[in-house]
């Protein structure tokens, strides 16, 4: 065989040489189902430690990384996994745009062996361009073991294209797969699938249009939401439209059906040619672990009872355990270094900013690490099981209740521990709306770091009934939380499908090595934003912290004298539009800004404003005299819903604006955040100081309000007969796809 | 008939679909007319339904299950 442009051996000895020979980096796209191996693979042949987990749609946004291994000279990209180049979603659309605009020189396609019908589906897709293509046949270990054999040779005559069979972690694989690659034919491939003479000439007819065979399939799969893409002229679009609408309309079977189905017609013969499986019927071990995990009485009780326990685990006495000895290591170290760098006779100022904002900052959010990396341990091993679609199939239907998809349940619970996880989570939702909408409610629910706060305020205040009242705190940010996302979902964003259509992959061991490196590349991302975006940050608070006017004189602040800091005349100056909510000090306002930090050092600066010597994080006992004497039972509420409920830290914020992914989306949550926690303390400072006819007048009034809402949305469904399920019918219509539906 | 009404451990065939959301996706994860579904089993709280379509797991609401029209069959003996 030849060996094309790419493959030069001597590519190690003389890396110019390629471009002195007119060759340049071969551009390798790595294209399959999601959940297929992609990841991993992309790993094999990169040498990068990227995520990979056993949920379908762990690539959310392309990765590129250089071939490490053997002599050739490629990029290789990783795309979001696809079912099919017709998307759903925007994840989807990168891959799909990716493969129309042909932005690679060749194509990895790779095919989960066990699962050969589905997957032939996108290859066969893929097939109809005209990109030279390679399938890489994953997970061969698995298909030994249940006894199903594939005629490898028969597959690659059957497709057209070369067909290397892989397990995606096993390094020889990878080497010939590397072979195949370096001495494949990189021109035009001029095999692709025929299909039935009707489709042939169905195809012919948008060809002429067209002009290539690929996107006259793509115009007739899609229809005009293909050919309304950017790429053809406005002229040939009308022609598109006006020829798409004639051959759907005279079409007998469902027009979009047409083609698939001859598609899987194909993939069937295939199959039957090249597969053998024994045993057919037998009931496979993921049948057997599913019998347990999702049934029908046990599954919820076991699911709480596993989440239950990665909580107890990240959040309870071991990851306390961890966290403390682990700040305390931390701290002596900075202890160590600060004093060495204070005896360099540096003024006064840079000791305070490298104790309170540099190492003080570090140990606030390194406190979190041991306790994240817990959770993010567990988390991985959870997912790369297959566990995690499984919690999104058992809680589907709460969820839906709230327009949200079962797989919005896995980020909101992972925000009971921190935000910032949850957050970077909401990147296995479909549609980016969804996403926003669960991004934008997480920091509703009651994060572990405002734990300290309803621990030190209502033991102080509540002590018989505190338990109570922590729940009712972590509750209200359920509530709140849920009534944002329908509120979302009917007004801004209204694009939200909460759409669910998702594949259960079988359960896998997951591997030592996919979980480390799954779970350090989380902490790494918390480590990256911890020194670069939090750090900033928190000079900044250190600077309003610890300078202000004392005696009309603007210097460097001692800890006890917070109150004529910036913040603290910032807290003064903001007391009237916080005193409807019940502060009637500037301490406490102070107290919230600093929570913007960390939502733990609410606590640390009460304590520090009050003057409270001692530890009151790990103490809170001490902080309760002064908490007495500071607030009323119905001030401390409000003061404990508007902290649950107001933007959320510094960490947070940063993950929320990434995955939010614009300022405007961004601005827009913080400010609803904050207008929310205001109008929820001010609802309950007004209420509950009026006492009891104040609490039962409000209870009245939100019966009655729900009750008129109630009837109103009756009446209006019967007129309008809409049912909510699908957007093909409008309202003003009687449903045709739902005849039996609830009107 | 709709796939909504097969009980699990049933077996039914796709006859036709209704225009839904997902109707697209629906067809290219291989339910096209004629195949064979197996309905596996409910979530715990009624919804979604889990299926076996092509050899693999598939679970899908039953707002969509209802505009998959199919007929049941018998269950091989």
């Amino acid at each position: 065989m030849k060996k094309n442009r790419y493959g030069q051996l001597s590519n190690l000895e003389h890396p110019q040489s390629l471009n002195a020979n007119g060759g340049g980096v071969l551009r390798i796209a790595l294209v399959g189902n999601p959940n297929s191996g992609k990841t991993t693979l992309f790993n094999g042949l990169t040498g990068s430690n990227q995520y990979v987990g056993n949920w379908p749609g762990v690539t959310v946004a392309k990765k590129t990384g250089r071939i490490k291994i053997s002599d050739i000279n490629a990029e290789v990209t990783d795309l979001p996994g696809v079912y099919s180049l017709s998307t759903i979603s925007l994840e989807e659309e990168i891959t799909a745009d990716y493969f129309r605009a042909k932005r690679m020189d060749l194509v990895i396609n790779i095919v989960d062996a066990s699962n050969l019908e589905r997957n032939l589906f996108l290859t066969h897709q893929l097939l109809d361009s005209d990109l030279p293509i390679i399938v890489a046949l994953n997970c061969m270990d698995i298909v030994g073991k249940k006894n199903i054999k594939i005629d490898v040779v028969k597959l690659e005559r059957r497709l057209g294209v070369p067909v290397v069979p892989i397990t995606a972690s096993k390094h020889s694989d990878l080497l010939e797969l590397i072979r195949r690659i370096a001495t494949l034919d990189l021109s035009p491939r001029e095999s692709r699938p025929r299909y039935n003479d009707d489709i042939e000439r169905l195809i012919e007819s948008f060809q002429r249009l067209t002009g290539d065979r690929f996107l006259a399939i793509r115009c007739i799969e899609d229809g005009p939401k293909e050919i309304t893409k950017p790429g053809f002229s406005l002229a040939v679009q009308t022609e598109l439209l006006a020829l798409y609408e004639s051959v759907s309309r005279v079409a007998t079977k469902d027009f979009d059906m047409v083609l698939p189905a001859e598609r899987y017609e194909r993939i069937l013969t295939i199959v039957a040619e090249t597969m053998v499986k024994s045993n057919v019927d037998r009931i496979t071990p993921t049948d057997r672990i599913d019998r347990i995990l999702t049934h029908r009485i046990i599954g919820i009780p076991l699911f709480i009872a596993i989440m239950f326990l990665v909580f107890y685990l990240a959040f309870g006495p071991l990851g306390n355990a961890i966290t403390n000895g682990f700040t305390e290591v931390a701290a002596r170290l900075f202890i160590t270094l600060s004093a060495g760098i204070k005896s360099l006779g540096m003024a006064a100022w840079v000791g305070s900013l490298i104790d309170n904002a540099v190492f003080g900052g570090l140990i606030a959010v390194l406190g979190f690490l041991p306790q994240l990396a817990i959770l993010f341990l567990f988390l991985s091993i959870l997912e790369d099981s297959g566990y995690m679609a499984r919690a999104a199939f058992i809680m589907d239907r709460a969820m839906h209740r709230f327009g949200l998809s079962g797989k919005s349940f896995i980020p909101m619970l992972l925000g009971f521990g921190c935000s910032v996880p949850a957050m970077a989570s909401t990147r296995t939702l479909d549609q980016a709306e969804d996403r926003k909408i669960t991004t934008m409610i997480i920091p509703f629910v009651s994060c572990g770091a405002k734990a300290p706060i309803y621990g030190v305020i209502a033991g102080a205040l509540f002590a018989g009934s505190a338990y109570y009242v922590v729940f009712s705190l972590y509750f209200l940010g359920i509530i709140v939380a849920l009534l944002s996302a329908v509120l979302f979902k009917k007004t801004i964003l209204k694009g939200a499908t909460g759409n669910y259509l998702m594949e259960l992959p079988e359960y896998r061991m997951p591997t030592m090595k996919n979980t480390i490196l799954h779970t350090w590349e989380r902490v790494k991302g918390f480590l990256v934003k911890a020194g670069t975006v939090l750090l900033g940050a928190f000079i900044i608070i250190w600077f309003l912290s610890y300078f202000g006017f004392v005696g009309g004189e603007f210097r460097l602040l001692e800890t006890a004298e917070m109150e004529f800091s910036l913040l603290g005349s910032v807290g003064k100056f903001l007391l009237p539009v916080f005193r409807p909510l019940g502060f009637t000090d500037w301490r406490p306002a102070v107290a919230i800004l600093t929570g913007f930090v960390a939502k733990e050092s609410i606590v640390g600066t009460l304590g520090i404003l009050y003057g409270v010597a001692g530890d009151v994080l790990t103490n809170g006992a001490l902080l309760y005299p002064i908490i007495r004497a500071a607030f009323t039972p119905v001030q401390a509420y409000a003061f404990m819903a508007f902290a649950l409920l107001a933007a959320p830290c510094i960490a947070a914020l940063a993950a929320m604006r990434k995955e939010l992914g614009s300022w405007k989306w961004f601005l827009f949550a913080v400010a609803y955040e904050m207008t929310i926690a205001y109008l929820v303390a001010l609802a309950i400072y007004q209420i509950g100081s009026r006492g009891r006819g104040g609490i039962l007048t409000a209870g009245f009034f939100i019966l009655a309000v729900s009750l008129v809402f109630w009837t109103v949305r009756r009446v209006v469904r019967k007129r309008g007969n809409t049912c909510g399920s699908c957007d093909a019918c409008s309202a003003k219509t009687a449903c045709k796809s739902f005849p039996d539906s609830e009107k | 008939m709709t796939l909504k009404d097969i009980r699990p451990g049933d077996q039914c065939i796709v006859v036709r679909l209704e225009m839904n959301n997902l109707r697209k996706r629906i067809i290219d994860m291989g339910l096209t007319t004629g195949t064979l579904i197996k309905v596996k089993k409910l979530a715990p709280l009624g919804d979604p339904m889990e299926i076996v379509v092509r050899g693999y797991l598939l679970t899908l609401r039953k707002a969509e299950a209802r505009t998959i029209e199919v007929t049941r069959i018998a269950p091989a003996a």
